[in-house]
């Protein structure tokens, strides 16, 4: 046909997908909410930006001492850092992240070549990419500024460096996307992936226990790392500037070509993942047939909770259904149990890690602190996760005051639960926790819970955003959420640790337990106000809820 | 274009006869006018079909009619009550369908319908009497653990109609309800509608498969442009567009027109296409 070629051209389809991009960005901006997010934006990327230039200046001063000590082989004590930070921040700031549905891509006549363009330059936009970059460009012109005319070779390799950084990231992504694209691979991976954050948080623990002993041990297993960090990227790109600062040319060349090796191997890597995505790959959630094909006995009567409505304890119990089926959120829930055994499992005095041995009576408490901000995932967005059911809950006749209510109740339940588990571990830890002191953690959430329900409700109205329980990563969470979350926060937990900090002076506990008392009722009644106010916001705000939520 | 055509025998019954009435009925979206004065009367019992070209305001409409969207002026009257003043009552005896299906893909499907029940305020009993059945005839029973995300899109549609009329409503709201179902999945559906209709409720669709519409509905109102041009009986409806057609050499003698030409002459859209798109094929 006329006007057609054959393979069109790559740059033409990524100035068109950047257009795009760009016009539902200005598109966004019309709206309210759009501009707010904008704000928003920049307030968070106002606070990155100082946090990377900050570590730039850090690093960058770090890079010039090395170097002008004639010690360039340090640089990779820096590198090391940048390189962890760039490949779990991603994990751990997932609302922070941005994502990309590649099927939206692949209807369209796109080259595999611009597909994995097109997936690489959204992992450039990363918070992650963007501060270590930032980062090593402050290690490269401390280099320079120590040697300038090691500058240019720094610059190169460190450029190296960076492009690694970013595949190995987009690599991690897309095999985790892949493991947790199915209900088996999720459980292993979630399984695996847990005892993974477990063993790093019983590494320093377990060094405070052993003492001198594991000092030894520490030192063998140093022996053994270094030569094992010096083959991996930081060593390597360390080791190449070293040798050129020392002038060996011919190794610090061979170096920069083993960082090269290193990131052919991970495109290479990735490329498994990206073709299986660029020829169509479904991966389904259906569990083998056979143990499905076996029709319904008889349905289960609905949940019914004394003293609550009836579509009020059908929320509940949908909820229940939704968190019971998502491993990622199950895992945030048994997280603060964990760190109190692993902060718990002692130390020496004065050691972080072992803490709680020394201040046992704060385990509760913090336990508990810890527990209700984990959960504020779900509160401050607790629509998201019902996608196109918002529309079920628009055209029903239970009223949002119910449908939030439910919700409300249901987290509460799981703090609840949490709580009793955090007691049962205390005491198997330490001893039973003091009445007091139960008293204090109980009245402290009785005023820091409403508080974060009554604004949860509110921001899950006024700032919605789809999530999927099932996804592990990179879900963006709204930017308004964010920030109004953190401001929430320190709102709270500012006016709680003054609350103590005054009873404490003191020497009266019972004092921060009334002042927690009057504070939840105030906290209460703000909560009941909030409640009461979700019908009229939710009609008000209906088309944004769908459109919002039914994406 | 005809002017609209109104329900036979030119009476105007009083409203509480009617399921469905909406006077004045308008919404805007900044400057677009995507439903203007619309002036809807769907009896009792009736198996309506609402008509039009894609952007006419169709989904506009339904969205308003049940409480998706909020309209910029004008009444709803569903069942003789007021929807503005009287929405819970209204949304008890309705049954709504949205485009999106409206479903929590991380329940199963039994689950599903007893949430549904229980939020209609169904006692625990009859919802799982009423689930049961319904899993059974929608032919969904044979895999209780699928979770409704991994369901087909039939098998949605099929679930989404179930969950619609599990706690028995007078109205019926279907927004493009055979839209991507397959012919076993649609012929389940037409079964339940021609059910629901036996036993005098009202159903209320969108649709762009005019065959389905014609064999389905005994009313039909087309809106184009967000303005009602017609609304009565398939034959009040030809016999309009005769009579427009009247002393004109468009419509042979003894031939009669169905609903697609019906549709096309009132919305105007025949359109040669020998003069234009000539690079095609």
């Amino acid at each position: 046909m006329a006007g057609i070629t054959d393979t069109p051209p790559t740059s033409a389809q990524l100035g068109a997908i950047a257009n795009v991009r760009w016009q539902v960005f200005l598109h966004s901006l019309r709206f309210k909410r759009g501009a707010l997010e904008l704000f928003s934006w920049i307030v968070i990327g106002t606070i990155i930006t100082g946090g990377g230039l900050g570590g730039a200046i850090v690093l960058g001063l770090g890079a010039w001492f090395s170097v002008s000590e004639g010690k360039p082989d340090g640089l990779a004590l820096l590198l090391w850092p940048v390189f962890l930070f760039w490949q779990l921040f991603p994990v751990m700031a997932t609302a922070l992240s941005e994502s990309i549905d590649a099927s939206n891509l692949l209807r369209f006549p796109l080259t595999y070549r611009a597909y994995v363009l097109v997936r690489l330059a959204y992992g450039a936009l990363d918070p992650a990419t963007l501060l270590g970059s930032l980062w090593l460009v402050g290690i490269a012109l401390g280099i320079g500024w120590a040697r300038p005319g090691l500058f240019l070779w720094a610059l190169a390799v460190l450029f190296a460096f960076a492009a690694v950084n970013m595949l190995l990231t987009q690599m991690i992504f897309a095999w985790v996307d892949r493991w947790l694209g199915q209900r088996r691979t999720r459980e292993i991976f979630a399984v695996v992936f847990f005892l993974a954050m477990i063993s790093l948080q019983l590494i320093g623990p377990m060094l405070s226990r052993y003492g001198d002993r594991s000092n030894a041990a520490f030192h063998r297993a140093g022996q053994f790392a270094n030569p094992v960090q010096a083959v991996l990227p930081p060593g390597v790109a360390a080791a190449a500037i070293s040798h050129m600062a020392s002038g060996t040319t011919p190794p610090a060349l061979a170096l920069l070509g083993v960082l090269g090796l290193y990131g052919g191997a991970i495109l290479r890597v990735l490329s498994v993942r990206l073709r299986a995505q660029y020829h169509g790959e479904h991966l389904s959630e259906v569990i083998g047939n056979a143990g499905l094909r076996k029709k319904s006995e008889g349905i289960g009567l609905g949940w019914s909770i004394p003293g609550l409505p009836r579509e009020a304890a059908a929320v509940v119990e949908k909820e229940f259904h939704y968190l019971s089926r998502s491993g990622p959120v199950l895992l945030t829930f048994i997280t603060p149990i964990v760190m109190m055994f692993v902060f718990g499992l002692g130390g020496r005095s004065g050691n972080a890690a072992g803490f709680l041995q020394n201040w046992p009576e704060l385990a509760l408490p913090v336990g508990s602190a810890y527990a209700l901000l984990l959960l504020t995932n779900l509160i401050y967005n607790n629509l998201g996760p019902d996608g196109s059911g918002i529309q079920f809950f628009l055209v029903s006749p239970a009223s949002f005051r119910d449908v939030m209510l439910g919700k409300n109740i249901a987290h509460m339940g799981v703090l609840a639960g949490e709580l009793i588990a955090l007691w049962i571990g205390v005491f198997l830890l330490f001893r039973a926790p003091a009445i007091e002191t139960v008293l204090i953690t109980l009245s402290g959430l009785l005023f820091a819970a409403p508080i974060n329900l009554a604004a949860g409700n509110l921001l899950s109205l006024y700032s919605p955003k789809k999530t999927e329980f099932g996804t592990f990563g990179r879900q963006r969470a709204s930017q308004t959420t964010v920030l109004t979350s953190f401001a929430i926060q320190i709102l709270v937990f500012g006016l709680a640790a003054i609350t103590l900090l005054i009873a404490r002076y003191y020497k009266r506990e019972w004092m921060a337990i009334v002042a927690f008392l009057g504070l939840a009722a105030l906290a209460f009644i703000l909560y009941r106000f909030a409640l009461t106010r979700v019908d009229t916001i939710a009609a008000r705000r209906r088309e944004i809820l769908t459109t919002e939520l039914c994406k | 274009m005809p002017e609209p055509v109104h329900p036979a025998g030119g009476a105007t019954p009083s409203s509480t006869s009617f399921a469905v009435v909406t006077d004045h009925l308008t919404r805007r979206f900044g400057d677009l006018v995507a439903v203007h004065d619309v002036n809807l009367r769907v009896a009792a019992g009736q198996f309506f079909g609402f008509l039009g070209p894609n952007g006419a305001g169709k989904s506009t409409t339904i969205k308003m009619l049940t409480g998706l969207l909020a309209p910029t002026s004008g009444q709803i009257e569903i069942l003789g009550l007021d929807f503005s003043t009287q929405t819970t009552s209204v949304k008890r005896q309705i049954g709504v369908v949205p485009e999106g299906l409206a479903l929590f893909g991380r329940l199963t499907g039994a689950e599903y319908l007893t949430f549904v029940g229980r939020m209609y305020g169904l006692d625990r009993e009859t919802t799982a009497k009423r689930t049961a059945e319904l899993l059974d005839f929608m032919q969904l029973a044979n895999e209780p653990k699928k979770l409704v995300t991994d369901y087909s899109h039939g098998m949605q549609k099929k679930l989404a109609l179930a969950a619609a009329v599990i706690h028995g409503p007078k109205i019926l709201f279907l927004d493009e309800p055979f839209e991507g179902v397959d012919a076993i999945a649609a012929g389940t559906l037409k079964s339940m509608l021609q059910r629901m209709i036996a036993h005098g409720a009202t159903i209320f669709l969108t649709s762009h498969v005019l065959e389905i519409v014609e064999r389905l509905c005994s009313h039909v109102a087309i809106i184009h442009h967000g303005a009602l041009v017609a609304q009565g009986s398939l034959a009040e409806l030809r016999a309009g567009v005769e009579a427009q057609a009247a002393g004109g050499s468009e419509i042979s003698a003894g031939s009669k027109l169905n609903l697609e030409e019906i549709f096309l002459r009132m919305v105007g859209g025949t359109r040669s296409a020998e003069q234009e798109l000539s690079w095609l094929g």
